[in-house]
């Protein structure tokens, strides 16, 4: 039985060897895509997951201020210090600084030589070198990345504190890539405070010492504005800034592998059409119904594992590739730009490999279990039996009912909160609406051309149009393969459309000046700010801005806190609120919360919080929500002076500057000399938008890559099935010759009826995806990465793509009609006896 | 070989049953002729002997342990098939993507028996039916004659007790016919198989052993 099975299984390979070498390919194509962004993700994750290994060491605890102005008291460092469970204890300041008058960050550590051996040998210099001698001396230690740069001397700078500071060497087990300073915990706190604590303090317990039993004595026992991070706190951390952008970009890539699946299915269909009647005949003469269910599945298994295989071997060459040109970052901006290590892992190797077969072994098992129910007697002597699709009253009142089920499945599903984060329920209801698609394509095709059919037509279009009124199963298919492939990039082309709309929206309201000045995450120098005070100055006026960041949950990302000169009785000036303000009460302190924040955390407009900042924790009012699409984890907006009132410093990181009127290119060339002169960044705010767009273009560039991928699949699909329906009617076709159709009228007939089937998929294809458009732009994104925009349909690009679509089903068609009639019709009908 | 009593078929829908209350025997090296006017039901009692379609009432005892296909399921069906039946057909159905030593095999691995240990067996049964030498070709390169032949070596191959043919001449020219339809006799008579064969032909019921005439109001 085994040999008859193989025997077939070969014979239908070579019989159809492009069909089945498409579907290798789109097989191949999902299982690639989706391990490769698999393993570029895996690689920049342990990258990041190194690099900051290497940094932090291996505590099994850390104590750390929960915003950027606070520190740990000395007083809490000696308590600490005297507990017996505690076996290590590591002080660190940690401090971005500039170096000399230079663009160049960064991050300056300082530690203790003794504690850091233990716990973070990687970032002490080599000790046989009497470097650490040195170090307690004063001098700082550079890692390779910066010590190329740096000389025997550097001026490290935060606002107004400098250093002028002696290179001591270079760090060497610090990986590539990080721009790290290291100087014993002294200096920096002589040079950049804080005089009465430390940054963080980094434990190792005793050995035997439960983690959760010591946390839960000291978490009580700490000043409000201070958290406990244990070491898989800090891991999930740095796994949800990325989680939710991994995830999506891997349910893309297997939309690409449904679209595969699609096309094996069409293949298949195809397949066990135009050989029913060999499956009858063994049927007749002994096959059990289910070796001929399984002879049809294997024969999909027979393209899913070569596909697959290819698949991974595409998936790993085309990771490899991208990670040398590209860097780790897929697009998201999450991960660093310099080229992780591809290491391919069995266990999800062997899960991309079994998704493939199992997208095979779907797209195998209708065509299957068609095969395993044809009546054999009836398919001996007529073929294929396409009656299946028909259907009467009971199977239409059936498919109204279906259609109700899943668009009412559909509408509860994207009703779903994010489940752990992930818009589980959006990517639920976006598999509803493409089946909800494929569902409606019997009944559109009869509302739509049953009245047609009824109308006096010249003869070829009303064969046409019989035909798909008959709804033959392969029309249907071709349909239904053109409807899924259609909708999703119908879906993603409007998702990133309504995006890039609001974005543009938005940057004309948070860019009102024409020019700005920033420096990431350290002060602005003092002189640059005193020159800009000056009344000589070319600006009319300058708006500062501090930008820090707070820990809402040790689990989560950081929140932006935003100090701003804003004017309290007038925010929406400068902030692009969502909806209503709220007033608060006398004595309040007002904040503004961006949407990510509203949605991360569940805060509503007049909620009271009580943040972490300035070392305690401080009561304030959500007044409002804005729009914020440059921080996705969450961003409060504070104003300066109640910020100063608190007691905190207002160091501002950016400026926003207005210049005097007649003195634009004056203010310009200024601005970019005192840029050049400090080493911190002067934009025209065009260049912003510009940068802005085109970082979000390159986001997107993979969506696109997945958009043509899942379109060139479903035109495939749709070529295969039109060609296989048209083959399968060669001998009608004839038949109509013989009555007086000429070639001409054949083809005409043919080329028509691919066309409305062509229609049909893409009405169907347009109305799906612009609903799941609308899922993915109000719920998967609000779900995932925390964005809200209202939707936008681009209906150029669009119709474009539905038009080149209509072409390619017409002239798929037509080739398909030229060889169905490219034989005498007496040949065809003489050898049909 | 074959022994049906009591058959009823009725289409649902139809206003009276195509046939019922049907009783005849085949015997072991017997030939039967079943005749009768187009839509009188021949071929579907052809298919319901065979299993392919479901018998309203009767029984139909195949083989000389009489197992009765109206009671069996459709796997237990094409079980009996593939081992107790042998098929002709009018359009012949043979298989294009296998050659035609690969078509004659299908029924002995549908018996698990493994062709690759018969190919003497094949070549001797290609020999008997006037086709030394074809194995290896294919079926397009075929005659209609020739393909008939190959049909008939296949229904004989893994020596079946009942042949079940279906205008087995009926796509033929008269000459050609009459040898497929003595090749036919004598590879049947020399099994000692019986055989039912479903005609038109005048010349055909005749060269049978016995002639059973289907109409409105049953066997004859």
């Amino acid at each position: 039985m085994m040999r008859l099975g193989w025997w077939l299984i070969r014979a239908q390979l070579l019989a159809r060897r492009s069909a089945t070498a498409l579907s290798m390919l789109a097989i191949a194509l999902g299982v690639a895509l989706g391990y490769a962004i698999h393993l570029i993700n895996d690689a920049a994750l342990a990258d990041f997951s190194r690099a900051m290994k290497a940094v932090q060491g291996e505590p099994d605890v850390v104590i750390a201020p929960r915003d950027g102005a606070g520190h740990i008291p000395l007083a809490l460092v000696d308590q600490l210090s005297r507990d017996a469970a505690v076996a290590v204890l590591a002080p660190v300041i940690e401090t971005r600084v500039r170096i000399g008058d230079t663009p160049l960050l960064a991050r300056l550590i300082g530690l203790d030589p003794f504690s850091a051996a233990l716990l973070m040998p990687t970032l002490l210099p080599d000790q046989a070198a009497d470097a650490m001698g040195s170090l307690l001396d004063g001098a700082v230690f550079a890692s390779p990345a910066l010590a190329e740069k740096v000389g025997a001397d550097a001026t490290l700078m935060r606002g107004a504190a400098r250093w002028q500071a002696r290179i001591g060497g270079e760090l060497a087990a610090v990986p590539a890539g990080e721009k790290l300073l290291v100087a014993d915990i002294a200096w920096v706190q002589a040079h950049f405070g804080p005089r009465d604590g430390v940054g963080e303090i980094r434990i190792r317990l005793s050995p035997g010492m439960p983690l959760a039993a010591w946390r839960a004595a000291w978490a009580p026992r700490l000043p409000a504005g201070i958290e406990l991070r244990a070491a898989e706190d800090n891991q999930a951390r740095v796994s949800n800034i990325s989680r939710a952008y991994r995830v999506n970009l891997n349910v893309l890539a297997m939309v690409a592998l449904l679209t595969g699946a699609f096309l094996v299915f069409a293949t298949q269909l195809t397949a066990v059409a135009q050989r029913s009647t060999q499956f009858a005949l063994l049927g007749v003469l002994g096959l059990p119904p289910r070796l001929r269910l399984l002879q049809v599945l294997v024969e999909g298994l027979a393209i899913g594992v070569p596909g697959s295989l290819l698949g991974l071997l595409l998936g790993c060459g085309l990771a490899v590739g991208f990670t040398r040109v590209a860097g780790g970052d897929l697009g998201g901006g999450f991960f660093s730009p310099a080229t992780p290590v591809i290491v391919p892992q069995l266990l999800p190797t062997a899960g991309f490999f079994a998704l493939g077969c199992l997208a095979s072994l779907l797209g195998a098992l209708y065509p299957a279990w068609l095969n395993r129910i044809q009546p054999l007697a009836q398919a001996l002597k007529t073929g294929f039996a396409q009656g299946q699709a028909r259907g009467g009253g009971h199977a239409r009142g059936r498919d109204a009912l279906l259609i109700l089920a899943l668009a009412v499945g559909a509408l509860a599903l994207a009703r779903v909160p994010a489940i752990a984060d992930l818009p589980l329920g959006g990517y639920a209801a976006i598999a509803l609406l493409l089946m909800l698609g494929i569902v409606c394509a019997p009944l559109a095709t009869r509302a739509l051309f049953g009245a047609v059919a009824r109308a006096r037509l010249p003869a070829p279009l009303k064969i046409a149009v019989q035909n798909i009124l008959q709804a033959p199963l392969m029309a249907q298919v071709a349909a239904s393969g053109l409807i899924v492939s259609f909708a999703l990039t119908v879906s993603m082309v409007t998702m990133v459309a309504s995006f890039r709309t609001a974005l543009d929206q938005w940057l004309d309201a948070v860019l009102p000046a024409p020019l700005y000045m920033r420096s990431k995450a350290v002060p602005l120098p003092a002189e640059l700010l005193a020159d800009l005070a000056r009344a000589d100055s070319p600006f009319q006026r300058v708006e500062r801005m501090a930008a820090s960041s707070f820990s809402l949950d040790p689990q989560r990302p950081t929140v932006a806190l935003l100090v701003r000169e804003i004017d309290r009785r007038d925010p929406g000036a400068q902030l692009p609120f969502t909806g209503a303000v709220a007033d608060v009460a006398p004595g309040g302190i007002p904040v503004w919360i961006s949407e990510a924040m509203q949605q991360v955390h569940g805060i509503a407009v007049g909620q009271r919080l009580r943040l972490p900042l300035l070392g305690r924790e401080i009561e304030v009012t959500v007044s409002g929500v804005w729009r914020d699409y440059a921080r996705q984890f969450g961003a409060v907006v504070m104003t300066a002076d109640d910020y100063l009132a608190l007691g905190g410093r207002f160091e501002a990181t950016d400026l926003a500057l207005w210049p005097r009127p007649g003195q634009e290119a004056a203010a310009q060339t200024w601005l970019r000399g005192a840029a050049t002169r400090h080493g911190v960044e002067a934009t025209a705010s065009g260049e912003i938008r510009e940068l802005s767009l085109s970082i979000f273009d390159k986001s997107f560039a993979i969506t696109h890559a997945l958009e043509a991928a899942a379109m060139l699949i479903g035109l495939f699909g749709l070529a295969v099935t039109l060609a296989a329906s048209v083959g399968l009617r060669a001998r009608e076709l004839a038949m109509l010759a013989a009555l007086g159709f000429d070639r001409a009228m054949l083809g005409r007939a043919v080329v028509f009826e691919g066309a409305l089937v062509t229609c049909v998929g893409l009405a169907l294809g347009l109305a799906a995806g612009i609903a799941v458009g609308a899922i993915l732009t109000h719920v998967v994104n609000p779900q995932a990465f925390h964005w809200r925009m209202p939707l936008a349909v681009p209906w150029p690009p669009l119709l474009a793509v539905a038009a080149a679509t209509l072409a390619a089903g017409m002239l798929a068609s037509g080739i398909a009609a030229r060889r169905a009639t490219r034989l005498p019709a007496a040949q065809v009908l003489a050898s049909a006896q | 070989m074959l022994s049906v009593a009591g058959l009823g078929k009725r289409y649902p829908g139809a206003a009276r049953p195509l046939f019922s209350e049907l009783r005849f025997t085949v015997g072991a090296g017997e030939i039967v002729a079943l005749v009768g006017e187009s839509g009188v039901g021949k071929s579907t009692l052809l298919n319901c002997v065979a299993g392919l379609e479901p018998a309203d009432a009767g029984t139909i005892l195949i083989g000389p342990d009489a197992v009765d296909m109206a009671r069996l399921d459709e796997a237990a069906a094409a079980a009996l098939r593939a081992s107790r039946i042998g098929f002709v057909f009018q359009a012949f159905h043979v298989l294009p993507t296998l050659d035609v030593a690969q078509n004659i095999a299908v029924p002995l691995l549908l018996n698990g028996i493994d062709a690759a240990e018969h190919p003497r067996h094949i070549e001797e049964l290609l020999a008997r039916v006037g086709l030394a030498g074809f194995g290896p070709r294919w079926p397009a390169s075929l005659s209609g004659g020739e393909l008939q032949r190959v049909a008939i070596a296949r229904a004989l191959v893994h020596r079946p007790s009942l042949i079940l043919a279906d205008e087995p001449t009926g796509n033929l020219d008269p000459r050609t016919a009459d040898e497929v339809l003595s090749l036919l006799l004598e590879r049947v008579r020399a099994c000692h198989a019986g055989a039912l064969i479903v005609t038109h032909s005048r010349h055909v019921a005749q060269a049978c052993d016995r002639i059973l005439a289907l109409d409105p109001e049953g066997l004859r």
